[in-house]
């Protein structure tokens, strides 16, 4: 399993040369498996780039895009993704299930005029839309769980296991929202089994400290949140996401100094945890169970 | 990136199904409880069985008990606890009580019930029981309720 960031930033693009280290894209991260199948998560602007290169590899046949939700910091690249407009590629979204409307019909409202210059029925590509199940399932020789987290609509977290071997990607979450994280059992907590023992956690960190108590309900997490997640879910490595599109390189470096910190005073090697960097990759073994 | 330089990943084999054996409640009925939590006015929260999964500090304090010295209780356990009992001092059976008329039918109910507090006073509350839908199917439902006027908090039967 490889993992390549390809969008960071929460929120909206936040590009120029003061974000130009970790990245001014939004939420959009590669995960290959083993066997090579491709599997996306989320379609910020950083979308546009991994078509691109999906482009140019000549891999962009067949493709999995789970989306989190549809803010549109999560699908505002899906109309510059380059194989949505490719013939032979089949795209399947996955994406939450809502009363209000079918995936496909909610996806629509963004990719129709006059927010789009294109209509979903327009792309030449196969493209179908899915509700991402309850259950587990299972996408070339992952399996993928999907859960419900808190966050402000209907949002989903995802796990991704390929052998012993597993990613868990909650990129927008405030599971400390209205009570502290550290008094709450673990059945209480949003997003706490989905995350439970992850080789790697991509986890929200939109905010500092001291910047929180002007979100509180914005449906992110701050930082000593999110170690308190990580610590409380014995994730093994961290990967802090989604951040916040005020934050500069140099406020950034800030915030990975007291996660370092944090992160050791919770019991951890500081090493284990860092801030998601645009366009950078990470090797996750694949152990296939005997 | 740090995490780039240290070795691929191969952690010691852990099964998928210890990973995800706990009981994690539903969404709902986490921003649900987070809700209860943070209000004064008394509340509970019961799961889609009619177990007793949460109730508050105000609640608590009517009931003279907090839900941490208490835990989770069964329909029959709260039903033995606090009653509820109806306007003629008579224990109202589980299935008419306003929460499980909620779940059952997925519309709110409201009523005045007594309850009796851990020690073995009873209180007028008027109440609202309100189901908590899911995308799929039922969660459970909460019941908030308010002391009334005419309280007085009656010696215990």
């Amino acid at each position: 399993m490889k993992l390549t960031v390809w969008g960071a930033r929460g929120s909206v693009p936040a590009p120029g040369p003061e974000t130009v280290r970790y990245g001014g894209n939004t939420s959009c991260v590669q995960v290959e498996l083993s066997d090579g199948t491709q599997v996306i998560l989320d379609a910020g602007t950083g979308i546009r780039g991994l078509g691109l290169a999906l482009d140019r590899a000549a891999a962009g046949g067949r493709v999995n895009i789970l989306l989190t939700h549809l803010h549109l910091d999560h699908i505002q690249g899906l109309v510059f993704f380059a194989p949505a407009f490719k013939p032979d590629s089949n795209i399947t979204i996955w994406g939450p299930a809502s009363a209000e409307g079918s995936l496909q019909e909610r996806i629509a409202r963004y990719v129709s005029a006059p927010l789009s210059p294109i209509e979903v029925r327009e792309l030449p590509c196969d493209v179908h839309f899915q509700d991402a199940p309850e259950s587990e399932w299972e996408i070339g020789p992952a399996r993928i769980t999907a859960a419900s987290v808190a966050h402000r609509g209907p949002t989903l977290g995802y796990r991704i296991t390929e052998g012993d071997t597993s990613l868990c990607y909650i990129p927008d979450h405030e599971p400390a929202l209205g009570v502290p994280l550290d008094t709450l059992d673990d059945e209480w907590v949003s997003g706490f089994d989905l995350a439970r023992g992850a080789s790697l956690l991509l986890h929200d960190c939109q905010y500092s400290d001291e910047e929180y108590g002007e979100h509180v309900g914005w449906g992110h997490s701050r930082l000593s949140d999110a170690l308190t997640f990580a610590h409380r879910t014995e994730a093994e490595r961290v990967l802090l996401f989604h951040h916040d599109p005020l934050h500069s390189d140099d406020a950034l470096d800030a915030i990975y100094e007291s996660a370092a910190a944090g992160w050791a005073e919770r019991g951890h090697d500081p090493g284990e945890i860092e801030l998601a960097i645009e366009r950078e990759s990470l090797d996750l073994r694949a152990v296939t169970a005997a | 990136m740090r995490l780039r330089t240290r070795p691929p990943l191969a952690p010691a084999p852990r099964p998928i199904v210890a990973l995800m054996e706990s009981a994690q409640k539903p969404l709902e009925l986490i921003l649900a409880r987070n809700l209860l939590s943070s209000i004064s006015t008394p509340a509970f929260l019961v799961d889609r069985d009619g177990v007793l999964i949460f109730y508050n500090d105000a609640a608590g304090v009517l009931l003279g008990k907090a839900f941490e010295e208490r835990g989770t209780m069964s329909p029959e356990e709260w039903g033995q606890t606090f009653g509820p009992f109806d306007e003629h001092d008579e224990a109202i059976p589980f299935e008419q009580l306003p929460i499980t008329r909620a779940l059952r039918d997925g519309r709110p109910v409201h009523a005045h019930i007594h309850l009796r507090s851990a020690s073995g006073e009873r209180h007028r509350v008027e109440l609202s029981a309100l189901p908590i839908v899911g995308t799929e199917s039922f969660r459970g439902a909460m019941a908030i309720f308010w002391p009334t006027a005419d309280n007085g908090a009656e010696a215990g039967a």
